[in-house]
């Protein structure tokens, strides 16, 4: 049934639908929505048996989601920016351990400067960190992606991250179908954990492993979280089978047939994209669309299968990689090795900077006039006379020091 | 449960890490000497018999059987020992150092109440050894020697035996019949007590055949001084008048008495100058309370039952009515010096406890025992320059008590049996001492110190009743339970329970484990928590 709800509010419901039996969270914008939900459904009663832990920091959550995993309780928990940091001494822990635990990151910038506002450097921060990432589109997909997130993780004995742009979706009021209790019932069979830890048969979960298996253990999750793209795409086909809905999967082609430029993106700004593909398609120019719904692991084939005859492909990044480039687009280089497709590096969108049609639009018109670089990052939506003048003002300064 | 590849393991499995590969430094056990057994005069192990006592019951036998490996006295030492044992208990920088004497009297007494004995294992030796003295030093080496299977003969000048435990302590301090069951117990061994026999010639009582000589007559002459004194000036010392109180003369004192001294000799005077009667029993000593060698339970107690003190007082000249006094002062050094002020002071009699000197006269001119200052020269295995002839006790140099006195006869008795054996005695290694710092007293519960109850101030002017009480079996208990074991294991088990790696084993009965090498990695958290000091961190070689 379709409501008017705020998405928080919505992934927070279909969260509770997913029965977890343990919450710990933190709260930190723009994550506090979906947590303060959370916490109101079990203290009306309508989340039962779940036990929700008041944590001191996401370092504690993360932690008390790694016990509560490790015990055969299903563990959820929700963080964004800075608050993913703080958690990211634990997550290759959860990962490492595989234990199933679900995280929404709720994706803000990383400070300094202090800024709330959405971009993608948190959760790219925590690339290599073992867990699988997915990334909502829409509201709508959130909420889907949720429970795929669930059925994946304890399918896999791996955890799942599922990012969705904050306050672009965690604070939007549209209208969202919560799946029904049953239907994710249905879906989503009681947790089944792997390994427990259970004082009458005890195990040890986390032994150290010195120089004589380390490496083994670490190809085996390298090896495990390669074969997870094929569950992706197994939950998502089955998920579309019994919800009647197109979401998740690893990646999302809209109109790149013949495309002359192919806009790659992620999260709420796949939106926006679809609209002026739409527009300059009706204008005659080949212009298509990759949206990466699943970013660890990275669907390489896939992206390659799409990009790799298309000439021009424009990666918007959300974050970069200071003193390196990008991050996103040295994925898309990945499945790009040899061949003749030109690939712009574009950074946009960085710590709340709306990422609008007008200035997509732009962006692949300047792509196909040839203003844009392809060997260099490149800031789509610079103040560039801030920037010159402040350089100006560092090298005098430099000068005048010299 | 299908676990993930080496990260999870079954129970166990663990093991196959050997951490203690990690390891610089190992822990050791170790048992140190306690400060309580090293400051013990007689060599009692102290700790060992706290312990023992500690589970009560049957443990006060055991207890007691571990004090008479040394001491046969423990009644008599439970009273009158100065317990420097008590001085040195690392339980003094906590709170108050554990009552080690009290508890000592309790095991003493109650061997005398239950009878209990001891006996020779022994067969005889058929060596014959002749002791010169039946006091502390003489009596403590015929029941050594007695229980090594030697024969012994203890000769005495006096009509009883004890020495200066008779004939010096008075009654107050030291019962009479205490004194008579402990000495009883030592002659039940087979020892023979010649009493009224004084030892006139030492080569003429060698002559007699004895395979050995102990001379431990001690120091019986009370030290004269010289004081113009008034032809009708009463002036005794203090010796003999506690000597005599002893064989029932009874000292004419008058009603103000005043004692010249700062001894434990001057303190008994005093008030057994009180106790028959004397309205004034005032102490004339030249320097300060602090300065005093008497000791401060004496002082305090004397106070008590009104002995008045005058520090830094000499007696210039004795009349007929009384003292002249003059004042010192202490120099830069601490040594008093004559002010030239005098004042006078009433005094029906004086009494001098100026030190006592010992009795020689036996050795006779061309002896071959070396006398130094009064005091017969001895090595470390107290034998004089004569063959065969040994001395301790007052004889010798050094600290006079009673436990002194019955360490020496002890150590006296180990070097005979070593000598009659042909053996040399062994030397005495520098004791590994267990400090206060190496003890985790956060273990150990607050108990604060049990004190013996005295008789009441009335009934001590005018009786020579025992003036401090025993413990009851509740308080002896408590008190023996305050012993910080230091530096022994006492089977705590905090080692056990604290080792993250479950690296201490135990390998047998409570209290013995052993550190498993293969997982220990040298944390030294055992060490840190171990109350008693009882480990110590070794560092591996690399």
């Amino acid at each position: 049934m379709l409501r008017q709800l705020e998405g928080s509010r919505a992934v927070a419901e279909t969260v509770a639908r997913c029965r977890p039996a343990v919450v710990a969270a933190y709260p930190i914008s723009p994550q506090t929505h979906i947590v303060e939900a959370l916490a109101d459904l079990v203290t009306a009663g309508e989340l039962a048996s779940c036990e929700y832990l008041m944590v001191e920091s996401e370092f504690g959550a993360m932690s008390a989601c790694i016990g509560a995993s490790a015990a055969g309780a299903r563990a959820y928990t929700a963080s964004a920016s800075q608050g993913l940091l703080f958690m990211a001494e634990a997550l290759p822990n959860a990962s490492g351990l595989s234990l199933p635990i679900v995280m929404t990151v709720a994706n803000r910038a990383l400070g300094a400067p202090i800024n709330i506002w959405n971009d993608h450097s948190d959760a790219l921060s925590q690339r290599d960190a073992g867990w699988v990432q997915l990334f909502a589109a829409s509201n709508q997909e959130a909420v889907d992606l949720h429970v795929q997130a669930f059925a994946l993780a304890e399918r896999l004995s791996l955890p799942v991250m599922v990012n969705m742009d904050g306050f672009v979706l965690t604070h939007a009021m549209e209208e969202v179908d919560v799946p029904e209790q049953d239907d994710v019932d249905a879906f989503l069979p009681p947790f089944q954990p792997r390994q427990w830890l259970d004082p009458d048969d005890p195990v040890t979960i986390g032994a150290m492993v010195g120089p004589g298996a380390f490496t083994e253990v670490k190809y085996l999750m390298a090896d495990r979280q390669i074969r997870a793209l094929d569950t992706v795409t197994e939950v998502a086909a089955e998920f579309r089978a019994a919800f009647g809905r197109d979401s998740g999967g690893l990646v999302r082609p809209y109109r790149t047939d013949d495309a002359e430029v192919v806009l790659v993106a992620m999260g709420s700004t796949l939106g926006s994209a679809t609209d002026v593909v739409d527009d300059l398609r009706a204008e005659g120019v080949a212009v298509g669309l990759l949206g990466i719904g699943c970013y660890r692991p990275w669907p390489y084939d896939e992206v390659r299968a799409v990009l790799g005859g298309v000439p021009r492909v424009v990666v918007v990044n959300r974050a970069i990689a200071v003193g390196a480039g990008s991050v996103l687009g040295r994925d898309v280089r990945l499945s790009l090795p040899g061949g003749t497709t030109v690939v712009h590096d574009v950074v946009l969108g960085l710590g709340g900077r709306p990422v609008t049609r007008a200035g997509l639009r732009e962006l692949v018109l300047d792509v196909l006039a040839g203003q844009v670089p392809d060997e260099t990052l490149h800031f789509a939506d610079l103040d560039r006379e801030a920037v010159h003048r402040e350089l100006a003002r560092e090298a005098a300064l430099e000068e005048a020091a010299r | 449960m299908k676990l993930p590849y080496a990260v999870s393991l079954g129970p166990g499995t663990s093991a196959a890490d050997l951490t203690g590969s990690w390891r610089t430094e190992r822990p050791v056990y170790q048992t140190l000497v306690a400060p309580c057994g090293n400051a013990c005069p007689a060599g009692e192990d102290v700790r060992t018999w706290l312990y023992l006592a500690e589970s009560g019951g049957a443990g006060y036998e055991a207890a007691w059987r571990s004090i008479m490996e040394t001491n046969p006295f423990p009644a008599i030492t439970g009273r009158v020992c100065y317990h420097p044992c008590e001085t040195a208990c690392n339980r003094g920088n906590l709170d108050e150092a554990v009552g080690i004497n009290s508890v000592e009297r309790f095991l003493g007494d109650r061997a005398l109440d239950q009878g209990w004995t001891v006996r020779v294992h022994t067969p005889a030796t058929g060596r014959r050894v002749l002791v010169i003295g039946s006091g502390p030093a003489g009596l403590s080496a015929a029941y050594h020697l007695a229980r090594r299977g030697h024969t012994v003969t203890v000769r005495e000048s006096a009509p009883a035996p004890g020495g200066m435990m008779r004939y010096g302590i008075p009654r107050y301090r030291l019962p009479r019949e205490v004194l008579d069951a402990e000495v009883d117990r030592v002659l039940a061994l087979g020892v023979t007590l010649e009493l009224d026999s004084p030892v006139t010639d030492l080569d003429a009582a060698r002559a007699e055949g004895w395979d050995a000589v102990f001379l431990a007559v001690g120091a019986q002459l009370g030290r004269r001084t010289y004081l113009p004194a008034a032809s009708a000036a009463k002036v005794l010392d203090a010796v003999s008048m506690l000597h005599g109180l002893e064989t029932g003369d009874r000292p004419l004192l008058g009603r103000r008495v005043a004692v010249y001294g700062g001894g434990n000799t001057a303190l008994d005077a005093a008030r057994t100058a009180k106790r028959l009667g004397a309205s004034d029993a005032v102490v004339v000593y030249r320097r300060t309370r602090e300065r005093m060698p008497a000791h401060e339970d004496e002082v305090a107690q004397a106070e008590q039952e009104g002995v008045e003190f005058h520090w830094l007082s000499t007696i210039e000249r004795v009349e007929p009515d009384g003292l002249l006094i003059e004042q010192m002062e202490l120099d830069e050094n601490g040594f008093p010096q004559p002010t030239g002020r005098t004042e006078r002071l009433a005094a029906d009699s004086v009494l001098l406890a100026l030190g006592q000197d010992t009795d020689l006269s036996l050795l006779g001119p061309d002896s071959g025992c070396r006398v130094i200052d009064g005091s017969v020269e001895t090595d470390h295995s107290f034998a004089t320059g004569v063959t065969g002839v040994f001395a301790g006790g007052d004889v010798v140099a050094g600290e006079r008590s009673v436990t002194v006195a019955i360490g020496h006869g002890r150590r006296v008795a180990e070097s005979i049996d070593a000598w009659l054996a042909g053996r040399s005695a062994p030397p005495v290694a520098d004791p590994d001492l267990a400090p206060y710092e190496a003890l985790n007293t956060w273990y150990f519960e607050d108990a604060a110190r049990t004190h013996r109850p005295l008789l009441e101030r009335a009934r001590r002017s005018s009786t020579f009743d025992e003036v401090v009480h025993g413990l009851d079996e509740d308080t002896a208990l408590f008190e023996a339970r305050r012993c910080l074991s230091c530096g022994s294991c006492f089977s705590c088990d905090n080692c056990y329970a604290l080792c993250p790696d479950n690296a201490v084993l135990k390998i047998g009965p409570p209290g013995e484990y052993e550190i498993d090498l293969d997982y220990c990695k040298g944390c030294g958290i055992c060490v840190e928590e171990c109350p008693a000091g009882a480990i110590r961190m070794v560092p591996e070689e690399v």
